[in-house]
């Protein structure tokens, strides 16, 4: 596997008598998008601050392309961040002017900045836009600008702080793609959010942060498949009679229709056998979702 | 370095453009505070009263300390502002690294802040009557207490990093920048802050007076003094406000 883009050990941040992050590591890798899930001050955005060199850390370390972006700010070049709870750009500029602003901010040239905005305008529909102030757009078209702006310098490493809320569902999905694309491209993305269905549809790995500690992090698919493999969805084509449902719940299948069994696929058949010959309309290993996952784990942790 | 100079300005240049009436409403406000207090002046000492020679001293210290106003007191407006509007993050995110892209905003908002006090000047002289004899050396003391006012900028730019509402205190060490730009240039007056390069500016301004290579030199070696201290107190606050967290919010 190729080096990580970003790396982050041990990082640990306390504020007076609350430790707010405690020995996380991280590491993104070129092409990836990590989904970085945690409830309100579980730490995601102390992490996050951290890794764009915005908040020295108690300890740790954070390496962007190898280089400490504490001693050397050089290393910031390698970096855009849309920051959540922020408004990322001039609300009196225009976006082209935004766009010219923080290119040149980040170290390129006039005439590069200028180039690589109208370019970046174009791809994402902000044309009509380019000598509109900021204030007057709207929100959707602000959070896009957003994104432009952390992607004016063309780093190799993104930090999206919650980029897709409260967008309406057309401009989300057009988000979405964007950042699939990104990642498609060789850049290395961070995603936090709370919308789990963002979480699901764009992330290769998932990292859980709970109380300041990462409880979970491993692969996508890894994950729902661990969390997957313990029910059952049992659907008849009729509603039993009383004294089958009798025997189901004697054997712990729980639910009105679609019924849940948890358990291994030997006991199931016991399950079945107590449903023959009822007609049958679906037996299924229980699927579950990232939303379900996050629950569990921050239930659980 | 030299692009990021021309986007700073252009930044200034266009918030200028885009919103003339604030530019309006400093020229405004500076020179009717200065008018009545020459009227006031004017009032107290009787109606036969005569400022002479001291009428041009006073205005060019008056238009030194709006000069040096702007230089003490942009950097800390300007990060109060990106605080509260939540842009201050993104400026910390540049690899030229705070002090640089500070330095250079600076740097840049001098030209436009000299067409203010340029602006200022022209009414002043024409409401008063005043005649200022401009000697293009003169721009070289200026050059000195304005080095100087930025390090106390940045001394204040400090203050306002950590602690956000320094609006305040801004507004009454006003004063002590008129004291400062109106101390003799001798002495241990030397040793305050902008005071040798006020007064050198004053008595080639004012009286004509040639530009004194000795003078020169202590008020740049002030200048530099201070610039370097606020540098070194604003480099420390950087520190903290990153270790405490304080870049974010109001």
């Amino acid at each position: 596997m190729a080096r990580p883009y970003l790396e982050a050990h041990g990082l640990y941040k306390r504020f007076g008598a609350l430790e707010a992050v405690k020995n996380v590591h991280l590491t993104l890798h070129p092409g990836e998008i990590l989904a970085f899930l945690g409830k309100n001050g579980a730490g995601k955005s102390t992490t996050v601050k951290m890794l764009s060199g915005l908040l020295l850390p108690d300890r740790g370390e954070v390496h962007l392309l190898g280089k400490n972006p504490f001693r050397e700010p050089l290393a910031l070049k390698h970096l855009g961040a849309v920051l959540e709870g922020n408004r990322n750009t001039y609300w009196r500029l225009t976006p082209l002017e935004n766009l010219v602003y923080f290119g040149v901010a980040r170290g390129l040239r006039l005439a590069a900045a200028r180039k690589r905005a109208w370019e970046l305008l174009e791809e994402y529909a902000l044309l009509g836009k380019a000598h509109t102030e900021v204030r007057h757009l709207s929100r959707g078209m602000q959070q896009k600008l957003a994104l432009l702006q952390a992607l004016i310098h063309d780093p190799e490493v993104l930090l999206l702080d919650e980029p897709t809320l409260g967008l309406d569902v057309e401009t989300a999905l057009l988000m979405r793609d964007k950042i699939r694309t990104l990642a498609q491209a060789g850049k290395a993305i961070l995603l936090t959010t709370h919308q789990m269905e963002v979480a699901e549809a764009l992330a290769d790995r998932v990292a859980i942060i709970h109380q300041g500690e990462v409880v979970v992090e491993e692969t996508k698919e890894g994950l729902l498949a661990r969390f997957a493999g313990e029910h059952y969805v049992l659907e008849l084509e009729e509603k039993p009679p009383l004294e089958v449902i009798k025997q189901l719940r004697a054997l712990g299948v729980e639910g009105e229709g679609p019924f849940f069994f948890r358990g291994n696929a030997q006991a199931l058949w016991q399950v079945l056998e107590a449903v023959k010959p009822l007609p049958l309309k679906k037996v299924a290993k229980g699927e579950t979702d990232l939303l379900e996952i996050f629950l569990k784990v921050v239930g659980h942790a | 370095m030299l692009d990021l100079f021309l986007a700073e300005f252009g930044r200034n240049l266009l918030s200028l453009r885009r919103y003339p009436l604030e530019l309006l409403g400093a020229v405004v406000t500076l020179s009717v505070i200065f008018y009545l207090l020459f009227l006031g002046a004017r009032f107290l000492a009787g109606p036969g009263a005569e400022f002479g020679g001291r009428l041009e001293a006073v205005l060019v210290g008056y238009l030194l300390w709006t000069f040096a106003l702007f230089a003490y007191t942009s950097l800390s407006f300007g990060l109060m502002e990106e605080a509260q509007t939540g842009t201050l993050e993104q400026v910390f995110l540049s690899p030229y690294g705070p002090i640089p892209l500070f330095l250079v905003r600076n740097l840049s908002g001098l030209l436009t802040q000299g067409l203010l006090v340029f602006l200022i000047a022209m009414v002043l002289t024409t409401l008063t009557g005043a005649r200022l004899s401009f000697h293009p050396g003169v721009a070289l003391p200026f050059l000195a207490v304005l080095l100087g006012g930025y390090g106390l900028g940045f001394a204040m730019g400090s203050l306002a990093l950590l602690y956000k509402r320094i609006g305040q205190l801004l507004g009454l060490s006003q004063f002590l920048l008129l004291f400062l730009l109106q101390a003799p240039g001798t002495g241990p007056f030397l040793l305050l802050p902008m005071a040798p390069g006020a007064s050198l500016a004053r008595g080639m301004l004012a009286q004509g007076a040639p530009l004194d290579v000795w003078g020169l030199l202590v008020a740049f070696l002030n200048a530099f003094l201070y610039l370097g201290l606020g540098l070194f107190l604003f480099g420390r606050a950087v520190h903290r406000a990153k270790k405490q967290g304080l870049l974010h919010g109001y």
